[in-house]
């Protein structure tokens, strides 16, 4: 436990057991089961599948997807009778707009607005703008543990000072590429998910949000408090969990030793429990290597309502709640007869016990491990809060681009030389084991080349444990593909290996797996600022002292979805991907410059610049620190983009030189990314070499460079000699 | 039969992208998740998909599946005794 508690001041949840806390409450006193076949498409060849959809009425003529209408029914329940400002926004989804997007792309749809709410980020952008909040914004695409993970990031935020109150939880619509997706991989089981039980094959997918209302201002009555969160990663495999538990037990550890408890103080474990065969056998030996024989009573409600994916761990953090304030443990609905290889007896009727500590699994693909605490009470363990703490410093890093690897990319880029375009695949995997890449498209190439080149150098004791990577738009070949060859075969034959790589979260999986790096595993996606995503959750994930963690930046330039997706794409000359990977270490002695992200917020509002060269200094601030600026126009607004750095050197009467870094890296999402890691390697050498500065090499006399992110994200990132 | 398992052969290099891997190196009377070729579970499932895609074969559950893809030449077996196009 760390600094102030973080308590839980407003919940709300929509799924297959209800509307609201009360439903959802009423649902479980009675057990109920909600699985029913699927009534959201039509399916041209099976019979369809037992879902835990929700009721859901929408205008067919309103353009937002089902996943943004799910989160607002929830955040709105969170957010009643509330009505001060909302500090941050921190969801987890990975199914964004791709429902709607599905349908367009079955009917050839080439109208670019049609598929504006398509990215996964524009879910908390709309609930930005639906509650008045600015940002931070912060949309966790970890698979199945986003929400769980999204929860985490909330609560460190909090702990750190950075916000007061904060709006965080998961949201997932049902979709045909999760749909076809995991019966591709057989995880589905026909009769419905039955958690546990002997005979079970498979989950049940669902749909449903859940946001909870997270603040350090202690409320007026109850005092339910998210107590600790824990992350890991198994670095295993694509999809299958490490079989023997250790990964998920590692994230359980971490969970209760950051609330501060021992085992012994939980009365309720929430399993993750999706009824998948391998799944439910790593989970019961990860728990039985924790409790012993002394198991406290547990149940997955997934057999009741399905598996949400990205909401489900919101959601189950609302069970969590509800299992407190109601003082009941929720049965394990569909389980029948013990299985002898987890001997774990699940509650089967809904138990009638006082409730205060619960601890919450959530686990994903790609290994991706998170839990959370929920209950009235901190442990006696609770470490004191850290702060101050000293800065990221930069160990390594490395960048791609259609130059080529760092080396030619910073030729390219220190000559004034174009670096835009599209690095073909065998330049940009070379050094990379064959076997490694065989099932890989282009976005986890472009991550796996960053992550090998990055800890190229390093000692074995300095390899990156923690992975956050950012990407505006995830692996679109692999989505495009799927659903392509979906459509094609009348849905008969999509590919099982294009789901998985499809994930948002595969790409940093791939990561995990190649450097054995088995600490917290984020992955972040939010448009243009997808990277300052990543780096303000790789600060909030690292403490001082703490292992390094692999920054990334990426994104792919698919030549059908990219343009569609992102405007910037469709106005440039060429297509252009690429990334950035630093490799950071907080208060490290042995590194390179140090990175901080200064300012990110969302929104036109033309006060954010004032408040951004507040927060450098004023004009003598700036002058101070910086020796060049390296400014992020996206194409599909630069006129906006030009205004607000005409702004922002009006105001500080900035004389340096200004490098406008998409013009010369290429427009793609995560170009800040690149621009960052140049910006390393600028300081490092401390000076703006000539071709640069449009004039003669510009000496840095021991200053750093900002690198500013301008259009509906404006963020402020310094990179500074140590 | 022997056509048949040099043609799986060649779909299987092809499909599952095994870049370092000759028709030579697969065996065709052991299991191809342990002949050290790196199949895993995933490719398994994008071979049952070849089969039912290419020859019109279904794999009905795990219990065939198992049996099935014991081995290169069980494979080239079922799919002689049960696709349409081989039927005699």
């Amino acid at each position: 436990m760390r600094g102030a508690p973080i308590y839980i001041a407003g919940m709300g949840i929509i799924s297959a057991l209800g509307y609201g806390v009360a439903e959802t409450a009423e649902a479980l006193k009675e057990a109920r089961c909600n699985l029913r076949p699927l009534t959201l498409f039509e399916l041209t060849a099976d019979a369809p599948l037992a879902v835990g959809g929700v009721t859901l009425e929408t205008d067919p003529a309103d353009p937002l997807p089902r996943t943004h209408h799910l989160a607002h029914m929830a955040a709105d329940q969170a957010l009643a009778d509330k009505s001060l400002a909302l500090d941050a926004i921190v969801v987890g989804t990975t199914t964004g707009g791709i429902l709607t997007t599905e349908a367009l792309l079955e009917k050839s749809v080439a109208a670019p607005h049609c598929y504006r709410y398509h990215g996964v980020g524009t879910v908390a952008e709309e609930m930005a703008r639906r509650y008045g909040c600015s940002g931070p914004l912060i949309t966790v695409s970890t698979a199945c543990s986003s929400g769980a993970v999204a929860l985490l990031l909330a609560m460190e935020m909090l702990r750190r000072g950075k916000a007061r109150r904060v709006l965080a939880g998961g949201v997932d619509s049902l979709c045909r590429l999760t749909y076809f997706g995991f019966n591709s991989l057989q995880l589905i089981d026909p009769i419905g998910a039955r958690p546990l039980d002997r005979e079970r094959s498979g989950l049940s997918l669902a749909e449903g949000a859940a946001l909870l209302l997270l603040t350090t201002d202690p409320p007026a009555e109850g005092a339910l408090q998210l107590l600790g969160a824990g992350l890991s990663c198994d670095a295993h495999h694509a999809t299958a969990p490490l079989a023997d538990g250790q990964g998920a037990l590692a994230a359980m550890q971490a969970a209760l030793a950051d609330a501060g408890l021992e085992p012994a103080a939980i009365d309720y474990i929430n399993l993750h429990g999706t009824g998948t065969p391998d799944n439910d056998l790593a989970e019961a030996r990860a728990i039985q290597a924790l409790f012993g024989d002394r198991l406290p009573p547990l149940s997955s409600i997934k057999g009741a309502m399905g598996h949400a994916l990205a909401a489900a761990g919101a959601i189950e953090a609302v069970v969590a709640a509800i299992a407190i304030d109601h003082g009941i443990v929720p049965a394990n609905v569909g389980f029948g007869s013990i299985d002898p290889a987890l001997n774990l007896a699940p509650v089967t009727v809904p138990l009638r016990a006082p409730v205060t500590t619960v601890l919450s699994n959530s686990f994903g693909f790609g290994g991706n491990n998170a839990v959370l605490t929920i209950g009235t009470q901190r442990g006696p363990n609770c470490k004191p809060s850290e702060l101050p703490r000293p800065p990221l410093t930069v160990t390594a890093a490395a960048c791609l681009t259609g130059a080529g690897h760092t080396q030619e990319t910073w030729e390219s880029f220190s000559s004034g030389r174009q670096c835009s375009g599209c690095l073909d695949d065998r330049t940009v995997t070379e050094g990379l084991p064959p076997r490694t890449v065989r099932r890989l498209k282009r976005l986890p190439k472009l991550a796996l080349a960053l992550a090998s080149d990055a800890c190229r150098t390093l000692p074995a004791g300095r390899i990156p444990v923690a992975v956050s990577l950012g990407t505006a738009w995830g692996a679109l070949s692999e989505t495009h593909d799927f659903l392509q060859q979906l459509f094609e075969t009348r849905e008969q034959f999509p590919s099982p290996t294009d789901f998985i790589g499809s994930v948002h979260n595969a790409p940093a999986g791939q990561i995990a797996m190649l450097l054995g790096a088995k600490g917290a595993n984020v992955t972040t996606s939010g448009g243009d600022a997808s990277f300052e995503q990543a780096l303000l959750a790789a600060d909030l994930l690292t403490r001082p002292g703490t292992d390094p963690i692999l920054l990334l930046g990426a994104d792919e330039a698919q030549p059908v979805l990219a343009p569609l997706f992102d405007g910037s794409v469709r106005v440039a000359e060429t297509l252009a991907d690429g990334g950035g990977a630093l490799v950071l270490e907080r208060g490290s002695s042995h590194g390179g410059p140090t990175v901080a992200l200064l300012e990110y917020r969302f929104g036109l509002d033309p006060d954010w610049m004032t408040t951004l060269i507040e927060r450098l200094g004023g004009a003598d601030g700036v002058e101070r620190d910086y020796g060049a600026i390296l400014a992020g126009l996206p194409a599909y607004c630069c006129t906006q983009a030009a205004e607000q750095l005409a702004g922002f050197l009006s105001q500080t009467h900035f004389g340096g030189p200004v490098i406008d870094y998409r013009r010369i890296i290429g427009q793609f999402g995560t170009a800040s990314a690149v621009a960052a890691v140049l910006a390393v390697q600028i300081v490092s050498r401390g000076l703006v070499p000539a071709p640069l500065s449009g004039g003669s090499d510009v000496f840095l006399n021991g200053k750093g460079i900002l690198v500013l992110g301008l259009g509906t994200y404006l963020s402020a990132v310094r990179i500074a000699p140590q | 039969m022997e056509e048949l398992i040099e043609t799986l052969k060649i779909k299987i290099i092809e499909i599952l992208n095994l870049p370092d891997v000759t028709p030579a190196d697969i065996p065709v009377d052991s299991d191809l998740m342990s002949s050290g070729l790196d199949i895993d579970s995933i490719d398994m499932l994008e071979l049952v998909i070849l089969l039912h895609k290419d020859y019109g074969v279904k794999i009905k559950n795990k219990e065939q599946a198992k049996k099935v893809f014991a081995s290169l030449r069980s494979l080239a077996s079922h799919i002689m005794e049960t696709s349409p196009g081989f039927v005699k």
